[in-house]
């Protein structure tokens, strides 16, 4: 594979005596979907965390086209196109549905953003799109805390969209949606890669993965034990074992 | 008659000022200071400086304390960057307790437990003013620059930040800055409201600027509703006004106001907890929010 945009080598955190990532290498490529499959407790999300700043690894390295970006701030990790979403969502809940997709497209700290009207322009542009691709224009004013699950799942999506990143990291974005609402999400991944967005997926739901994953990666106690195209995983009867907790007992 | 309904105007409007400052952090960055009084008197003793040693300019003297109150505000910033919630609460409710001893010592910035006095009338341009036009304007430039903030970009990120701050990172804003310029703000309205109630009253000293003061100033946010423009003036209205009708109901004996004062304040707030968690001018959904 070529166009690599995004590294990890050898990640490590530990959380007291617990490793909870114990040497994660990782490669994320423009257009393509990589699904992170695991138990849970596996690393997954944890590996997220440390790729976005959000923890801080013992030890490893992470790179973005090049750039390192271990000692980063989350929000300094954004800014050179990293988006994620939160398994627990956390949405603006406050706010409405527009404002937190607008909220997405201002990154500017200060009184106000820079570019002026045109700027501004641009950015509801793109929140309009945003809201447009999510099936959330026509509740563009309701307030996120009164969507429905579905719809609150979508406009982490949006925000998401609207961020402009190149970079996704989705935890667990299908868990929970019916097979309509799956499938709309599939769209919305599948028009990300054409437009060359490199993706990582965590998802339990392995119908999910074999559709939307071009590669996959099995994490388990903090490894990553294997990674390849999802048939050769998913038909590996010794990860099927891990992954569904028939786990071969290690010997005394 | 006229000079009382005028003081308590001029009180009315500074206290409007302190609350709708407050409420920037408390209702939009959901930062929770107990610590607004500290700002207010920074501002009141450096107003009070500038007027008792350079001249009793009012803009000045507003321009001056909001540089020291915002620039101080860096004192509550940096805590309110590390922690968030009751643990802030208990960062800011430390500041207030030391400046509280700091304004009572450093007598020769604060003129100590004795305050400073004889505080010379406020003028603008060389003629003599009274406060109230000029708390009026500063209330209502405070609430429109408030508005203009809240529904741009600026009170969007605190919004974000205040409902799921990580989020708002993993967006690429920059939490730090944002709550630094908040906190910035709000301490430097607060300093413009110390120095219009110093030069008001002609005396000012560390009573006005206890824990008691921040504690009015929040209930006057929470009564008048959290996160909106309005709610913070009409809780300085009801909590201020309330007092002075209270002197003029004939059955409560002058000596039992005060008590009276205090059960009505705390029925009001367990009852507009109950029954309006948002304030009096907030969503009333707002307060029912499940997630």
């Amino acid at each position: 594979m070529t166009d690599e945009v995004l590294r990890t080598e050898n990640l490590a955190r530990a959380f007291g005596g617990l490793q909870a990532v114990a040497g994660v290498s990782l490669s994320l490529y423009a257009g393509k979907v990589t699904a992170l499959v695991g138990p849970n407790g596996a690393g997954k999300t944890t590996t997220f965390n440390l790729i976005t700043g959000n923890l801080r690894a013992d030890s490893g390295a992470a790179q973005i086209r090049g750039k390192p970006i271990m000692g980063l701030k989350p929000w300094q990790v954004a800014r050179l196109g990293v988006a994620r979403s939160f398994q627990d969502l956390r949405l603006f809940t406050h706010m409405t549905v527009r404002e937190n997709v607008l909220a997405a497209t201002e990154t500017a700290s200060w009184f106000w953003q820079p570019g002026g009207g045109a700027a501004r322009r641009a950015r509801e542009d793109r929140a309009a799109r945003a809201l447009e691709a999510t099936g959330l224009a026509a509740l563009a004013h309701a307030r996120a805390v009164d969507l429905a699950y579905a719809e609150r799942k979508f406009l982490s999506m949006a925000r998401i969209l609207a961020a402009e990143a190149d970079i996704w990291l989705l935890d667990e974005p299908a868990s929970g949606l019916d097979l309509a609402s799956r499938l709309r999400f599939g769209e919305l991944l599948r028009g990300a890669t054409a437009r060359g967005v490199a993706i990582c997926l965590i998802e339990h739901n392995l119908d999910v993965v074999t559709e939307l994953s071009d590669r996959i990666a099995f994490l388990d106690q903090g490894k990553v034990l294997a990674e390849g195209d999802p048939q050769t995983i998913l038909r590996d009867p010794a990860l099927a074992a891990i992954y569904f907790g028939d786990r071969p007992q290690e010997a005394a | 008659m006229i000079a009382y309904a005028a003081n308590l105007a001029t009180i009315v409007a500074i206290f409007g000022i302190l609350a709708a400052t407050l409420n920037f952090v408390v209702g939009f960055a959901g930062i929770f200071s107990v610590a607004h009084a500290v700002f207010f008197g920074l501002g009141a003793y450096a107003g009070a400086q500038v007027a008792l040693h350079i001249v009793p300019d009012a803009l000045l003297a507003c321009v001056v304390a909001a540089v020291v109150a915002g620039g101080l505000s860096l004192c509550l910033a940096l805590p309110a960057l590390r922690v968030r919630g009751e643990y802030f609460v208990a960062a800011s409710l430390g500041l207030q307790m030391m400046a509280t001893t700091l304004f009572s010592e450093a007598k020769a910035f604060t003129g100590g437990i004795g305050g400073l006095v004889a505080i010379p009338r406020p003028t603008l341009f060389g003629m003599e003013v009274s406060v109230l036009p000029l708390a009026l304007v500063a209330l209502a430039l405070i609430l429109f620059a408030t508005a203009l903030l809240q529904r741009g970009a600026f009170g969007r990120t605190l919004q974000a930040l205040r409902d799921a701050e990580s989020a708002a990172e993993a967006l690429g804003k920059n939490v730090a800055a944002a709550k630094t310029l908040a906190m910035l703000f709000a301490c430097a309205g607060a300093g413009i409201a110390g120095a219009l109630f110093a030069l008001h009253l002609s005396f000012v000293n560390v009573e006005s600027f206890t824990m008691d003061q921040s504690v009015l100033v929040m209930a006057m946010v929470i009564i008048g509703g959290t996160g909106t423009l309005w709610g913070p003036v009409i809780g300085a209205i009801i909590l201020l006004s309330l007092p002075a009708g209270l002197a003029f109901v004939p059955f409560i004996p002058a000596t039992e106001v005060g008590a009276v004062q205090q059960i009505i304040y705390g029925l009001a707030m367990t009852l507009l907890m109950i029954f309006r968690p948002a304030g009096l001018v907030g969503d009333l959904s707002k307060g029912r929010a499940t997630a």
